[in-house]
């Protein structure tokens, strides 16, 4: 009776799983078409207006992110360190990589069905093209004519700001991407509390005649302006897909099990010394705060693992040459030079003033570790946090400050072109132009290693970029930079597809973007 | 000066054991190759670059031994290369006289491998009195190629036949069972594609689709069928024939496509037939292709697997009871392969 039993039992599941394993198999193969996949940002307002874009600013970095949406780049960069085709068929350069010809892909159309001509990518690309590069129509495609040896223009149209797209009489901007804009709803009062704000909204509806294909949700609703904790709630009861979250609450997320994704670190946290105040620019006084800070710490500790050390000015992931660079904490060292500095400097008579960046909660923690070190090497360091100026009133009479915790997001592919980039967001003209030569990674490595040993800025951690995916959301993936590839997401399950003609529908309504 | 686009490359080297006709193709495939394509291997690149390195590092001037190697590599390159590259650094280093030491008093020698987005970096850095040297070479990623992958588990035989940058939806066996040569469905330059290639993979005809109306589509999904001299073409939505002979008349036509059933293989030692599966749900996750048994009564036994370096794109076995072709992407290279799967019996 019993082996009657166990027979019995043996030949349900073998038939169950006969049913169901090649059923489960077969079932998830293929994608589907369809959805609104819905994304929460932090950030309460986006530029989808590459031109307004400031480097390596952290704000810039979400733009980019919608702006892959509806516009393309010439080129792209695969996972595999090759350059791929987009809006360019095919590319060349001459000897001395100064003269570089594209050939544009024929049949392009923008969202409103007109043709991508060379002059759009000339004028798209070249206000934001670094001065010394001038782009020029020809026949069938651009021309880039460069007055310094440029090998890494590729990594630089790759990524960043490079988008092609065409500038309306009304101000919309039009792209090519896998999806335009329909609808752009500012931030509203919301009628049951009209002190609180609700929300600014866009959505972003498949483009049927991408080049690259249909993108394969219908729609991407994007909220901004979400609080993290708010965006992880609605994260775990399903009521939105994709958020990001910043880095003092991965860990939560991660105990709360949600699927967390990590960029490679492309934020650097760093200080940098204003002359503003006196004293601030004796090497002495620069190099004995670097001996006293403990990046370890701050990246182990007040951010939870969550971050890196920062021994250099690129990531390692960029220059691949990072870890050369130590961190060098030494208390000692940092308290026999502030010794020998004049009585009267950081802390004798006035304490050298931070300025943080007001970029949220991390900023402060951090600025607040770098008075603590500080004060462990005698120097005395005050925060002062930094506020919107407001006409005619305090920032004017507020006080004059030496050193400065700001965020660098890194922007391009082309170790060379972020550093010249930060060495001219540090005023260091003479640097960037070293850097602007150099076209030998020992080269880039000596000029930032000048640049670190001037220590006009201290590097101090690496911050990823997290998001939140849900598990429905299928196909995620990433750019070598980070850059989300929503294009090529889809949805598992969730809401019933919507119809292609919704897609279709909001065509007409808009068809640009509102910078 | 450049070349932008990357056509098909034969692959390297993978030694089939059964079938003497795949081991013509391979040679056929290797000899065709060396000429035309002088591209080094991953590891006479990597090889030739570490050379280099240590040639560098053992001329910087006062440098001098014993010096302690410290080796730093990215851990998501460690699994590719292994250590290979190290010990080649060492030998290469005593090569040139330098001696190599364990002492922690002997002077540090630190070195690195590093993958960036578009470059492989070898460092190297050695304090010399008050200085740091510091020597680079670079290589780019793109020539990096994976190991040679894992041989497939016994009774399943995996021969990679061709692989390419560019991305393959389907691939499809000779079509009347002596010629040889393969028919692939794949994007050239974002345009949909049937591309007839011969014994030694080398393109003989590209039949587009696009002109038909057969647009660009981010679904992986794709199947070519061909019967002779004629080929239909299934899309996601779309169905496509054409001719090979006659192929500027390929016409496309709105359809809702019958995808082909499972892939069922009979070796010749067991007539009940082995159905090929594979999950190729997420395109991020390397995939396993499962050979269970066919048939209710043998649902349920043991299965066979074999690993992939990448999602399984496509499973066509329709031309050839006893093999298929599995179009996958390598994960570590982004090539697009195609794999001869033959049950092996007895083994």
């Amino acid at each position: 009776m019993r082996c009657t039993k166990s027979l019995w039992l043996a030949a349900i599941s073998a038939a169950l799983f006969a049913l169901l394993a090649p059923a489960h198999l077969l079932a998830t193969k293929h994608p589907r078409y369809g959805g609104t996949l819905r994304v929460e940002l932090h950030v309460a307002a986006v530029s989808l207006d590459p031109r307004e874009w400031k480097t390596g600013s952290v704000a810039a970095a979400e733009n980019e992110k919608l702006a892959a949406l509806v516009y393309d780049r010439l080129v792209t960069l695969d996972d595999f360190g090759r350059f791929q085709p987009a809006l360019a068929t095919e590319w060349s350069h001459d000897a001395a990589f100064k003269n570089w010809q594209f050939k544009l892909r024929s049949g392009a159309k923008f969202s409103d069905g007109s043709a991508l001509t060379s002059k759009d990518v000339a004028t798209a690309l070249q206000p934001l093209l670094p001065s010394g590069l001038q782009i020029s129509p020809t026949e069938n495609g651009v021309q880039i004519r460069a007055m310094r040896t440029t090998p890494d223009l590729l990594e630089q149209l790759a990524s960043g700001r490079y988008f092609i797209f065409r500038a309306q009489s009304d101000g919309t901007l039009l792209g090519t991407g896998p999806f335009f804009i329909a609808e752009s709803t500012p931030p509203t009062p919301s009628e049951a509390n009209p002190s609180a704000l609700k929300p600014a909204h866009l959505k972003f509806i498949a483009n049927e005649d991408a080049w690259a294909g249909r993108p394969f949700v219908d729609v991407i609703d994007v909220t901004l302006g979400e609080p993290a904790l708010r965006q992880i709630l609605n994260l775990q009861v399903g009521r939105t897909d994709i958020i990001d979250i910043p880095p003092d609450l991965v860990r939560k997320a991660r105990q709360e099990n949600l699927r967390v994704w990590s960029s490679p670190p492309d934020t650097l946290l760093a200080l940098r010394f204003d002359d503003a105040q006196p004293g601030v620019s004796d090497p002495r006084l620069r190099e004995a705060l670097d001996f006293a800070l403990d990046r370890e710490t701050m990246a182990n500790v007040l951010l939870q693992r969550q971050a890196f050390p920062a021994p250099a000015l690129l990531p390692q992931w960029l220059s691949g040459y990072a870890f050369l660079f130590g961190t060098p904490m030494n208390l000692d060292r940092a308290r026999e030079l502030r010794s020998a500095l004049p009585a009267n400097l950081a802390g004798g008579i006035e304490p050298l003033r931070l300025r943080v960046d007001a970029i949220g909660d991390l900023m402060k923690l951090l600025g607040e570790r770098v008075a603590v070190n500080a004060r462990q090497a005698n120097i005395s360091v005050q925060l002062v946090s930094h506020a919107s100026p407001s006409p005619g009133s305090a920032t004017a009479a507020s006080p004059a400050t030496g050193l400065h915790l700001f965020a660098w997001h890194y922007d391009s592919l082309s170790p060379r072109a972020e550093l010249q980039a930060l060495a001219h967001h540090l005023h260091t003209e003479a640097g960037a132009e070293t850097v602007a030569e150099s076209g030998d990674p020992e080269k880039l490595y000596a000029e930032e290693r000048r640049l670190l040993d001037e220590r006009q800025v201290l590097p101090l951690v690496l911050l990823p970029e997290y998001a939140g995916i849900a598990p429905n959301v299928r196909n995620w993936t990433a750019a070598p930079s980070g850059e989300w590839r929503l294009a090529d997401v889809w949805l598992e399950t969730g809401e019933p597809a919507s119809s292609n003609a919704e897609a279709t529908s909001g065509r007409n309504a808009a068809l640009g973007v509102h910078p | 000066m450049l070349s932008s686009l990357q056509n098909a490359v034969r692959p390297k080297r993978d030694c089939p054991l059964l079938c003497k006709f795949f081991l013509l193709i391979w040679f056929c495939i290797a000899f065709s190759a060396l000429p035309a394509h002088p591209e080094p291997t991953e590891n006479a690149s990597l090889d030739d670059a570490v050379r280099e390195l240590a040639e560098r590092v053992a001329s910087i001037p006062n440098l001098h031994g014993p010096v302690r190697i410290q080796f730093f590599q990215d851990a998501n390159f460690a699994s590719d290369t292994g250590k290979n590259w190290q010990d080649t650094f060492r030998q290469e280093i005593e090569k040139h006289r330098l001696a190599i030491s364990e002492e922690p008093g002997a002077s540090l020698l630190r070195v690195g491998l590093s993958e960036t987005p578009t470059q492989l970096v070898l460092a190297a850095s050695a304090r010399v009195g008050e200085k740091d040297e510091v020597r680079l070479v670079t290589l780019p990623r793109s020539t990096f190629r994976a190991a040679n992958l894992p041989v497939a588990p016994i009774r399943v035989e995996r021969q990679l036949v061709y692989q390419s940058s560019e991305r393959i939806l389907d691939a499809s066996s000779p079509w009347n069972g002596t010629e040889e040569g393969m028919a692939l469905l794949a994007y050239r330059n974002a345009e949909l594609s049937a591309i007839r290639l011969d014994a030694a993979g080398q393109v003989t005809q590209t039949v587009s689709l696009t002109a038909a109306g057969a647009r660009a589509s981010r679904d992986p999904r794709g199947e070519l069928i061909v019967h002779g001299n004629d080929a239909v073409v299934l899309l996601a939505g779309k169905s496509c024939q054409f001719s090979w002979t006659a192929a500027a008349e390929a016409k496309c036509h709105s359809a809702k496509p019958t995808w082909r059933s499972s892939t069922v293989l009979t070796p010749s030692c067991d007539a009940g037939g082995w159905k090929l599966l594979a999950d190729g749900s997420d395109w991020t996750t390397p995939d396993v292709l499962q050979v269970v048994p066919d048939g209710s009564l043998r649902e349920g036994s043991a299965a066979l697997l074999s690993d992939f370096p990448g999602p399984i794109l496509g499973i066509n076995g329709e031309q050839n009871p006893a093999s298929a072709l599995v179009v996958t992407r390598n994960l570590r290279t982004g090539n697009y392969e195609v794999y001869k799967i033959t049950l092996a019996c007895g083994n």
